[in-house]
């Protein structure tokens, strides 16, 4: 019986039939890609999307005033909606793993998340605005956290919080995890850390604030029409 | 109870390991449960464990008697169709640790009411912690063998490929 | 057996890694059919009885997990939890990396007590590198686990509280929390995973940031712990909801490999801490808090029993401190010989226990991971049959299970 991994065998990166011994099977990504043009992997959209509310809107993206190159000023009332909804941003609870004890430290008394509006965290997706995903996406959460998204009405946000939902952080090697939940769901904010200290959740949040001012991040781009489909 | 062991009674560290074969698993674990001058009432760890040629289940148990934890290794279940029995009908909590067994390795617990999928979604096909499933590229390789990770993955001719077995069982 | 070749190896960009399976099932009831004789009587309903998912998202703030619940009316008739969505593959992990590097890789599965989760795997690679460890270090890891076991029970007391309806106790929790924590910080950098057991020791000593906030939390920290016994104790409303809920005996409790809290509230004084001793704690002074009844009440009133017992190790660790080193000198590249080691500690939830096998490498060849939170789960399932949906939730809190640890 030999000790440990064979060290003068050939690496198999180059065969593409794997051989009974099970080599690696490295599939280069050519369908994923993070919606912002400063992603680690570079922006293009998607080709093939898993989200049911891209299906269903197809390519309209809201045309309007909101969204494009040619920014017309916006009017007060736009301003003032902004601030509303900066202002009271409801989160979705969605603490998966150990960031939720940071975003639950953020949320109590010694880092407040109430003084900027973020108090309720609403347990159905139907009222919340915004979703931190706070821990590490595993492939069998995926599926129920996708549906949670389809199900969060307009307009809506997402916030990465901690390393494992950035880039899939100290998983990276692991056979069940979702490398990055920016490969299933478009993200605003990424905040990272494992965990990052509450501080840092609330400037991510602070951030995501300036966002919706600014009418930046993901959503000027998003889908119109009926985005959640029938039956989510 | 003696003659169904079938390797030497070891001790080290404050444990003390013995092996049997799978098949009188049931009857050893019901004489270490039930011999009042045993009392191994409490059922520390159930794992499944691959070796690469073997697959094995090691039970962990634990007396008011000794200090000392009490391994028994159940040797010898063939790699491609690994049965064993389950200790259920003894400790009830001992079912979902079977079943996470099941689920990483494919072991088959027979009595065991509820033998299904416990972290994998019910569909998935391999079994994780088989040493023939193998993460991907370099992820297999040592991290000893180098101390700047990014040469190692730069350079192929260094990648494992064979599945570790292991020395001395 | 013989899964496909093709079908094994999964690569890091493989799309197909997230595409909703067939049984990724939103409703309650799976789209396949039974496979197993518990699963087929499960699933089969009588007349007037319901499936009804409490999904892997829900308030509760234990995690992902998902319980399939059979519910008659308002009584729950049965129940099925289902795990594994917050499996991360750590075993596999660990098996791929360094002895040193296990450490950083396990303490996120206990993760509000990660010193213990961090601490197991370390006494088992010192079992097989026959290591020892000098007294200050083990003096040093007394006194870190005990502080951290303070904040989990604190954190717990607030959820139990929480899941029955009450937004107060939640609060005080983690004011507590908060500064058992920053306190941690100061002494490991970290609040939350700590990364501070070594193979052979400690990452660094006491210094006195840590000393001095140390020193103004022992001044009150009795004082919180009655606190929120005032709080909570004597609410009406905690005691009518938590006394006679969830009751299990000895003999259950035992066959059903429940350890820790749960264990010692049902009246069996088992703890690995005088069961069978670790690091310096025969040198300790401290008693087992056990209860009788074995109700959620039990439970709780353990916990509150066992911060006291946890300040009084702490006070005589500061008292009985030796000077030393921290750290045992340790090659960077470890090969242990070859062999299995078994370590157990004594969690706030339980049990901790790791079983190592070496093969003479540098990676650990096997190592299983034994988490109290998985076992005392199991109970669920006995214990809620019977009871109102509410209840659901106060069971499995005062069982105080972590997801991260049961989902590894």
């Amino acid at each position: 019986m030999d000790v440990g991994p064979d060290i003068a065998a050939d690496g198999a990166l180059t065969t593409a039939v794997p051989n009974d011994v099970g080599e690696p099977i490295v599939v280069p990504n050519s369908v994923w890609r993070a919606a912002d043009p400063s992603a680690y992997q570079g922006g293009q959209a998607p080709t093939i999307t898993h989200l049911r509310e891209w299906e269903v809107t197809g390519d309209q993206t809201d045309n309007g005033r909101w969204s494009g190159a040619l920014e017309i000023i916006p009017t007060k009332a736009d301003y003032v909606l902004d601030l509303i909804r900066a202002n009271s941003l409801w989160p979705l609870l969605s603490g998966l793993a150990c960031c939720a004890m940071e975003m639950m430290s953020a949320a109590t008394s010694r880092n407040d998340m109430d003084r900027f509006g973020m108090f309720p965290f609403r347990a159905s997706p139907r009222q919340a605005d915004v979703l931190i995903v706070a821990g590490t996406l595993t492939t069998k959460m995926a599926g129920p956290l996708i549906r949670l998204w389809e199900q969060m009405p307009e307009p809506k946000w997402c916030v990465a919080m901690g390393d494992c939902t950035c880039s899939g952080g100290r998983y990276k090697r692991s056979y069940a995890t979702v490398q990055g939940i920016d490969r299933v769901m478009p993200v605003d904010v990424y905040v990272p850390g494992c965990p990052p200290r509450p501080e840092g959740l609330i400037y991510g949040m602070l951030k995501l604030q300036q966002l919706i001012m600014d009418r930046r991040g993901h959503w000027p781009e998003r889908r119109i029409g009926p985005s959640v489909p029938d039956g989510v | 109870m003696g003659e169904q062991l079938a390797g030497p009674v070891r001790q080290r560290h404050s444990t003390t390991e013995i092996r049997v074969a799978p098949g009188d698993v049931a009857a050893v674990m019901r004489t270490l449960h039930d011999d009042p001058a045993l009392r191994f009432r409490l059922l520390a760890d159930l794992c499944g464990v691959d070796t690469g040629t073997v697959m094995q289940v090691v039970y962990h148990l634990w007396s008011e008697i000794t200090p000392d934890w009490l391994r028994v290794i159940a040797d010898g279940l063939d790699r491609d169709n690994p049965r064993a029995s389950s200790v259920t009908f003894l400790w009830k909590g001992a079912e979902w640790a079977e079943r996470e067994a099941y689920d990483m390795f494919g072991i088959i617990f027979e009595g065991n009411r509820d033998l299904r999928r416990i972290y994998m979604p019910p569909d998935y096909k391999s079994f994780p912690l088989r040493k023939d499933f193998l993460l991907p590229d370099d992820a297999s390789r040592s991290p000893g063998l180098g101390v700047r990770h990014m040469e190692q993955a730069a350079a192929p001719a260094a990648a494992a490929a064979a599945p570790r077995r292991a020395r001395a069982g | 057996m013989t899964a496909d070749p093709r079908t094994r190896v999964r690569s890091l960009d493989d799309p197909q890694l997230f595409v909703e399976t067939p049984a990724t099932i939103y409703d309650a009831v799976p789209p396949y059919p039974p496979s197993t004789e518990r699963e087929a009587e499960f699933y089969t309903l009588r007349d007037g009885e319901m499936l009804i998912n409490l999904g892997p998202q829900h308030p509760s703030t234990h995690g992902v997990l998902r319980v399939v619940l059979k519910i008659d009316g308002e009584r729950v008739v049965d129940l099925d939890p289902v795990l594994g969505y917050l499996h991360r593959g750590v075993e596999k992990i660990c098996e791929n990396s360094d002895w040193h590097m296990v450490v950083s890789h396990c303490d996120p599965l206990e993760y509000i007590a990660a010193m213990f989760s961090e601490l197991v795997p370390v006494m088992a690679a010192e079992q097989l590198l026959d290591v020892t460890v000098p007294r200050r270090a083990e003096y040093i890891r007394v006194l870190a686990c005990e502080l951290n076991r303070i904040a989990s029970h604190a954190l717990f007391i607030g959820w139990l509280a929480l899941d029955l309806g009450g937004l107060t106790p939640i609060l005080y929790g983690f004011i507590e929390r908060d500064e058992i924590v920053e306190m941690l910080a100061a002494l490991t950098g970290q609040r939350l995973l700590f990364n501070y057991m070594r193979i052979g020791g400690v990452n660094g000593d006491l210094n006195h940031e840590f000393m001095s906030r140390l020193g103004d939390w022992m001044g009150h920290a009795a004082r919180h712990v009655n606190d929120s016994q005032t709080l909570i104790n004597e609410n009406e409303i905690f005691v009518k909801r938590t006394r006679g809920l969830g009751r299990i005996d000895r003999e259950t409790a035992l066959r059903m490999c429940l350890t820790g809290p749960p264990l010692r509230a049902t009246g069996v004084p088992y703890d690995v801490r005088r069961a069978h001793p670790y690091g310096v704690y025969p040198e300790l002074e401290f008693e087992i808090p056990v209860r009788e009844e074995g109700d959620s009440y039990a439970r709780y009133m353990l916990h509150l029993d066992e911060i006291r017992q946890s300040i009084h190790i702490i006070d005589q660790v500061l008292h009985q401190m030796p000077d030393g080193p921290v750290t045992a000198k340790l090659p960077r590249l470890l090969r242990p010989r070859p062999g299995r080691a078994f370590a157990a500690i004594e969690s706030p939830r339980g049990q901790y226990a790791v079983y190592a096998m070496s093969d003479g490498s540098d990676q650990p060849f096997r190592l299983r991971i034994h988490d109290p939170s998985y076992f005392n789960l199991q109970s669920v399932g006995l214990l809620t049959p019977g009871h109102l949906i509410a209840d659901t939730m106060a069971i499995m809190a005062s069982l105080d299970p972590i997801m991260g640890g049961v989902d590894k």
